[in-house]
C-alpha cells in the first residue's frame, strides 16, 4: 500500500505536467481530476478525516517524506477527541487529545495579536481540531490551525464515521455513486466533494489513461471492486499489466474479489490478459 | 508514546473486555446513590466515582474498567444531555470492531 501511494503521486505528478496545468489557480481543489497539481505539495493538501491511532501508527514512505495514512500524503488533518491535559507554555499551548484511539498532542500557537483572547479547553472537553501533522525528533504532533468546543455529542460518532468512510474509499476505492465518484465523473464541480484526493479515480486518471471522465463515466456499471482494480491497473507502469499479486498487494482486495472484478472488466472490455490468465493489462480506448 | 486505547462498546462486548478501560456511550436509566444503570444496547451497571454528576434520562458517556461481574468501575464519566443519537453511538462501537486498524 505504501509503496504503491508513493508511485501513485511520482507518476501523477509528471504526468501532471504533460497536461499543461502547472500552477494554476485552485490546485489544491482541482489538481486531482483536472491533473493541474505540477507541485505535489498543493494537490497534496488535503484535509483528511482521521482517528488519533491513525496518526500514531502512520509512517513515512521513505526518511523524510511527508507521512502517509493509507498510503496517501497526509499533510493536513482533522481530528476530534478529548482533552486529557493542558500545558500552557510561553508560545503555545499543548493539549494532549485522546479519541478512545491513541492520544497525541496538539499544539495551538498563541496569537500574540489576540491577546488573552485565545479560548483555553478545559480538561475532558470534546474538541474538533484543524490542523497539520508534524513530526520532530521522531514524536508525531499536529500543529493545531483551529480548535473549537465540540457542542453536539453527535459530532463525535459522526467524525468515527467519516474517518472510517475516507479510509474504505482510500483502500477499497469509492463508494458508487460518493463523493470519489463524482469528483471523477463531473469535472468541474468540486463543490460537491469536501475531499480533495478522490483516492485511486483521481491517481488513474493522471495515470495515463486518457480521458479519465469518459473512461469513469463508461465504468460506473462495474462493481465497486472492478473499478478500484481498472484504477490500480491504470496506474501500473509499462505494458505487460500486473499479476494477480501485484494487485492484491496494491489494492488490499482479496484474490476472489480480484478475479470477480477482472472477470467484470475483461466482460466489458476494458482489461485484456497478458502473460497468462492472472495477468491483466488496461486495453486503450 | 504509549498507546493506551479504550475502545468504544457497547453491552454485547463487555464479557471481552474484562480487566481493560473502554468507553460506553449510552442513556442513564436509573441512578442509584453511586450506581447508575445505563442503556447501550443492554443494560450495564456502572459504579460511579465521586465526581460523577449524570442525570436519569440523559445520555451520558462513561470511561472505565470493566469488573468481572460485567459492571464497569468509572474513572471518568460525562453528561451528554438529551440530543444523542443511541444508534448511532451503536453503530459506531459496531463499525469501530469491524476496522480495528483504525480504532484499535
Amino acid at each position: 500500500m505504501t509503496s504503491y501511494g508513493g508511485y501513485q503521486r511520482t507518476g501523477y505528478g509528471a504526468q501532471g505536467g504533460d497536461d499543461g496545468g502547472g500552477f494554476s489557480v485552485g490546485a489544491s481543489q482541482q489538481g486531482s481530476q483536472s491533473g493541474g497539481g505540477g507541485q505535489r505539495n498543493f494537490a497534496d493538501d488535503t484535509l483528511r478525516p482521521v482517528t488519533i491511532k491513525q496518526l500514531v501508527d502512520c509512517k513515512e514512505p521513505y526518511p523524510g517524506a511527508e507521512l502517509a495514512v493509507d498510503g496517501m500524503p497526509t499533510t493536513q488533518v482533522t481530528l476530534v477527541g478529548q482533552v486529557r491535559s493542558v500545558h500552557p507554555q510561553a508560545v503555545n499551548v499543548t493539549y494532549r487529545i485522546d479519541d478512545g484511539t491513541g492520544l497525541i498532542d496538539v499544539k495551538k500557537w498563541i496569537d500574540a495579536e489576540k491577546g488573552e483572547t485565545n479560548p483555553r479547553y478545559a480538561p475532558d472537553t470534546y474538541v474538533r481540531v484543524f490542523g497539520r501533522l508534524q513530526s520532530f525528533n521522531g514524536k508525531r504532533h499536529v500543529g493545531a490551525h483551529y480548535i473549537r468546543a465540540i457542542e453536539d455529542f453527535n459530532e463525535v460518532n459522526y467524525h468515527m464515521l467519516e474517518a472510517t468512510y475516507v479510509h474504505l474509499s482510500l483502500t477499497k476505492g469509492a463508494a458508487a455513486g460518493g463523493a470519489g465518484e463524482q469528483q471523477q465523473q463531473g469535472g468541474g464541480d468540486d463543490g460537491d466533494s469536501m475531499f480533495v484526493d478522490g483516492g485511486y479515480g483521481a491517481g488513474g486518471g493522471g495515470g495515463g489513461a486518457g480521458d479519465s471522465a469518459a473512461i469513469q463515466a463508461r465504468l460506473s456499471p462495474c462493481s465497486r471492486n472492478a473499478r478500484t482494480i481498472f484504477n490500480f491497473l491504470a496506474n501500473t507502469p509499462g505494458d505487460g499489466g500486473a499479476h494477480l499479486n501485484q494487485v492484491a498487494a496494491g489494492t488490499n482486495l482479496s484474490t476472489k474479489e480480484i478475479l470477480a472484478g477482472a472477470e467484470e472488466l475483461l466482460g466489458q472490455g476494458f482489461i485484456y490478459t497478458t502473460e497468462d490468465d492472472e495477468t491483466w493489462a488496461i486495453l486503450d480506448m | 508514546m504509549e498507546a493506551i486505547a479504550s475502545p468504544r462498546i457497547t453491552c454485547a462486548y463487555l464479557n471481552t473486555y474484562v480487566g481493560k478501560n473502554v468507553i460506553i456511550v449510552g442513556k442513564v436509566i436509573q441512578l442509584r446513590g453511586e450506581e447508575a444503570l445505563i442503556d447501550a444496547d443492554g443494560n450495564i451497571t456502572a459504579h460511579l466515582n465521586r465526581e460523577a454528576h449524570l442525570l436519569a434520562g440523559n445520555g451520558a458517556q462513561i470511561i472505565g474498567k470493566v469488573n468481572p461481574d460485567l459492571s464497569i468501575k468509572v474513572l471518568s464519566s460525562m453528561d451528554l444531555g438529551t440530543g444523542v443519537d443511541y444508534n448511532l453511538a451503536n453503530s459506531v462501537v459496531e463499525i469501530s470492531h469491524q476496522h480495528r486498524s483504525l480504532f484499535a
